[in-house]
């Protein structure tokens, strides 16, 4: 057992008990979905259904990999510097990187439980998708920037806001902000013009608009996100953040006085 | 800290005490390789602070133990960081919640460990083998009197040739424990003995320990006027009083203070304490902020 997985371990069974991360990373997106699949689409002509329902199945697992990302993260940081608990690891022969890497293991392992149990949910309700192997294929190339862009902002968020609270309510607000005006939780179609020029930019909505162009058509996504003048900037605006999240968690989180 | 020379030898228990602000804490940390110094020299059996981290255990003063995992799962956790196969972890962690006394209650979350059973499981993380500093940062603080005698048993069961244990505290009665203390105050290092040593080296030789009804400005006064040795030292219950005769003295305090209305709770002759001896060297109580 080395630190990496020590560390995987640790966090992930913190994730697993903690029931106010369970409820909002995996039980709120899922409420939404049996909302939406039952009550916002209880007007919709029956030859589009199912795919209005995988659209928003679709919305509610980019959400809950945007909370586990950019609320879970920095709390889980936060909460073992407050603690005392990273002074002490600072003590020991440990490594930031495989510290790093087994946190970052433990939320891959989250996000994607959580996304499996949002997009189930989302089939038991009727949801419907395009299955081929190479939309799915690159669909799950998008969900792997989406967790990538998140816990690049979660880790941003860890490093500079102190307190436990203060490092999650600052994920879930701009979770829920920036879900609500990129188009991730409102169809892009309906945003204005200033706002759909974010959502190409925004990695985490131009990555959700490609899964949903892929998974359930262009109709839904509003635009046709897979173009390479499109994917480039998200594939490039997500690595970024993640890459300068982990320089600030590097220097802040683990820096001596 | 300023000026601080102090050398610890293999296998002593050694207690640096000092109010809160006196850089004891930081003297800690820089040890135990948390934070740097800014100017001179630390050696931890021949090497830099950083390349001993793996022979020095640190007990932080906060609880760092995760609430959410059990008491095993922590020390599985730790075990893991120190580089230990699953097999090897698992029955060395075993042994370790068997020496602090949480075998039974190893399976439990640590969310509903007391304060005491809490501390030594986070002791148990620097029990495991090859570790030859220990350094344990105001571990009693907060413990109730029972859980706090406990952990101190525990502690002084640590004593070994083979482990050097430097304890941090501002409580003299912890202190009192270690065969070496070192007294700090603004960052310096202002005295440094056996404990009976600097008892004997103040000068002072009797004190009368007073528990009162009240604790105000005017009994704090109205006492100074019995202490001639040294100002009047407030406890969490009452007062100290350094007086050179104790018989003659004790009637005339509890007269004294009946008049003003402040009734004697327990009054009782005592020998110094290193509080004592530290309030005479500072003329600060070591519960205040230094």
């Amino acid at each position: 057992m080395g630190q990496i997985t020590a560390t995987l371990s640790k966090t992930m069974k913190e994730f697993l008990r903690q029931k106010t991360v369970l409820f909002w990373t995996i039980g709120w997106p899922i409420i939404w979905v049996l909302i939406g699949s039952f009550s916002f689409t209880a007007n919709a002509p029956a030859e589009v259904l199912g795919y209005t329902r995988g659209a928003i199945s679709i919305s509610m697992m980019v959400f809950a990999l945007m909370t586990a990302g950019m609320a879970n993260l920095p709390g889980n940081i936060a909460q073992d510097r407050e603690r005392g608990l990273l002074t002490k690891v600072m003590s020991m022969p440990v490594s930031p990187w495989r510290d790093f890497t087994g946190r970052i293991l433990a939320l891959l392992a989250f996000s994607v439980l959580s996304a499996v149990l949002v997009v189930a949910v989302g089939f038991a309700c009727g949801a419907s998708f395009f299955f081929t192997g190479v939309g799915f294929g690159a669909a799950l190339v998008f969900v792997l920037l989406i967790f990538v862009g998140s816990a690049g902002i979660g880790m941003l968020i860890g490093s500079f806001v102190k307190h436990v609270h203060g490092a999650i309510m600052s994920g879930v607000g701009l979770t829920v902000v920036s879900a609500a005006v990129s188009g991730v939780m409102t169809p892009y179609q309906y945003l204005p013009s200033v706002l759909q020029s974010f959502a190409k930019i925004y990695p985490i909505a131009s990555a959700n608009s490609a899964i949903t162009f892929l998974l359930v058509g262009e109709d839904y996504a509003g635009y046709n996100p897979l173009g390479i003048g499109q994917t480039v900037p998200t594939a490039f605006f997500a690595l970024l953040l993640f890459v300068i999240g982990l320089i600030v968690y590097s220097r802040f989180c683990w820096k001596k006085e | 800290m300023k000026e601080v020379d102090l050398k610890i030898g293999n296998g002593e228990f050694y207690a640096l005490m000092g109010p809160n602000g006196s850089g004891k804490t930081t003297l800690a940390s820089i040890l135990a390789s948390v934070k740097f110094p800014t100017s001179g020299r630390i050696e931890i059996f021949g090497r830099k602070p950083e390349a001993a981290k793996s022979i020095t255990g640190y007990v932080p003063q906060e609880n760092f133990s995760s609430p959410l995992l059990t008491g095993e799962e922590n020390l599985m956790y730790f075990a893991g960081l120190l580089g230990y196969s699953k097999r090897d972890a698992a029955d060395m962690v075993e042994g370790l919640l068997e020496k602090v006394g949480l075998r039974e209650d190893a399976g439990k979350r640590v969310a509903n460990y007391s304060g005491g059973m809490r501390k030594r499981l986070e002791v148990a993380t620097i029990l495991f083998p090859g570790l030859k500093l220990l350094i344990l940062d105001e571990p009693t603080t907060g413990l109730d009197p029972s859980a706090r005698r406990k952990f101190l048993g525990l502690v002084q069961g640590l004593r070994s040739e083979e482990t050097t244990i430097l304890l941090v505290t501002h409580i003299g009665a912890d202190a009192e424990l270690a065969s070496r203390v070192g007294l700090m105050a603004r960052g310096r290092i202002i005295a440094e003995d056996q404990p009976e040593v600097l008892k004997k080296s103040s000068g002072l030789e009797n004190v009368v320990n007073i528990e009162t009804s009240i604790k105000n400005e005017e009994v704090a006064k109205l006492l100074s006027s019995f202490s001639e040795k040294l100002k009047v030292l407030e406890t969490d219950l009452g007062y100290r009083v350094f007086t050179e005769n104790v018989e003659e003295a004790t009637p005339k305090i509890v007269r004294a203070l009946d008049q003003v209305g402040c009734k004697v709770i327990r009054i009782e002759s005592v020998k110094p304490s290193l509080e004592d001896v530290f309030f005479k060297l500072t003329e600060t109580s070591v519960r205040e902020v230094g």
